[in-house]
């Protein structure tokens, strides 16, 4: 099987990587792909939480790596999609329970079983960081606009690079055009171009995500959500559709603008909020 | 900035031109001076350079960067172990007309206590 170990990480804290983790995971999925979505921050888990499975856990990560039991026996299948499952990290272990090379061995044994392996990894660039990339084939970075993120994002790229591994592509989270617009917030071509990346994805804000994660469900299931469609798209563009990345086009387009005044679907310019 | 911003003749740049000029400055100083895998690179270059010649104490050697009247220095601090360092003293063509040496050359370095 030729599967695909993809790791999703920022530097930065709470720009959206266990979001954009279960969107992507959940989005590849609904793709007709097998998956699973691997938590590697141990100590902090959360990527159960924004799936609806934190109820569901009885082994986790750290509880395969030390043999404790069978990686099958550790897996979640989601609650909706039959071939997505969820590797949860362990909530109260010491987030240096795994090396390395425990940590490789574990991408191996899931490539035997998946086509995606999608790693959400812990913030920062320490060996929580390390272990998440160590048997990734792609980094996936999530920054939003603004300089703290792209600056960590910088690093990142940096790290990832010195590790050997192939340039990480960008998904850009948290987009607010009408910042953009007004001059106030940067645009995705100057993030690009201080980071010369490829693009993967643009993210809008949506408050959408908010409410899909307080219900347990990514936003990509939810058809009307702006922010659910591009995860959508930036799937696609994994798996090699050739997807434009129109997302940067915030005006709405006449279609919506018609089905908007006739009153189907939720407006979605009021859905955008600060944060 | 407002209404009457073009009265002022120069246009300022909006908080998000600010934040990419200020981002591009910052990385560039990210990148070259505080880059730890940068150093790590330049430290493992020094070593296998030096130790063809010199017998020294890997373990210890430090690197940095340091900035000194506005110039970015590199600092490396290299112990040597070995107290005698000896080589072929082979001159180039132009310079044996002119002395006429040739030999072995030893060099005495005194042992530094303050290394183990």
């Amino acid at each position: 099987m030729n599967s695909r170990v993809i790791t999703i990480t920022s530097g930065k804290g709470g720009v959206g990587k266990t979001t954009t983790t279960a969107n992507i995971g959940t989005a590849l999925a609904l793709q007709g792909k097998k998956v699973a979505v691997v938590d590697s921050d141990i100590g902090l888990r959360n990527l159960d939480a924004t799936l609806g499975l934190e109820n569901r856990i009885v082994y986790d990560l750290v509880d395969v790596v030390e043999g404790q039991c069978r990686l099958r026996q550790a897996l979640i299948k989601d609650k909706r999609l039959p071939e997505l499952y969820l590797l949860p990290a362990a909530q109260t272990r010491d987030k240096n329970a795994v090396n390395s090379v425990q940590m490789e061995q574990l991408c191996q044994q899931l490539r035997a079983e998946f086509d995606f392996v999608v790693i959400d990894s812990p913030a920062g660039i320490e060996q929580g960081f390390r272990n998440a990339i160590v048997g990734a084939d792609e980094i996936i970075i999530v920054a939003n606009p603004e300089m703290a993120s792209v600056r960590d994002a910088d690093r990142i790229i940096g790290l990832v690079e010195a590790a050997g591994k192939p340039e990480p592509r960008l998904i850009l989270n948290r987009l607010r055009s009408e910042m953009v617009k007004r001059g106030d917030m940067m645009d995705v071509a100057d993030v690009l171009e201080v980071l010369g990346i490829d693009l993967l994805g643009i993210v809008p804000e949506d408050e959408m995500i908010i409410v899909a994660t307080n219900k347990g469900e990514p936003v990509v299931h939810d058809k009307r959500s702006r922010a659910g469609r591009s995860f959508l798209n930036a799937a696609q563009r994994i798996i090699g559709k050739e997807i434009p990345l129109d997302e940067i086009t915030e005006v709405p387009s006449l279609l919506e603008r018609l089905r908007r005044f006739v009153g189907f679907g939720p407006a979605l310019a009021e859905r955008r909020v600060r944060s | 900035m407002g209404i009457f911003s073009f009265m002022s003749g120069r246009k300022r740049p909006t908080p998000g031109e600010l934040a990419k000029e200020r981002l591009k400055v910052v990385l560039v100083q990210d990148r070259i001076k505080v880059n730890p895998e940068l150093l790590e690179l330049i430290k493992s270059d020094l070593l296998t350079a030096i130790s063809h010649r010199l017998d020294i104490d890997e373990q210890h050697v430090e690197i940095r960067m340091a900035r000194e009247d506005r110039w970015d220095k590199l600092q490396a601090e290299v112990p040597i172990k070995r107290q005698k360092v000896s080589f072929e003293w082979d001159p180039p063509a132009h310079t044996t007309a002119v002395t006429g040496l040739s030999g072995k050359v030893t060099v005495e370095v005194e042992k530094d206590d303050d290394l183990e």
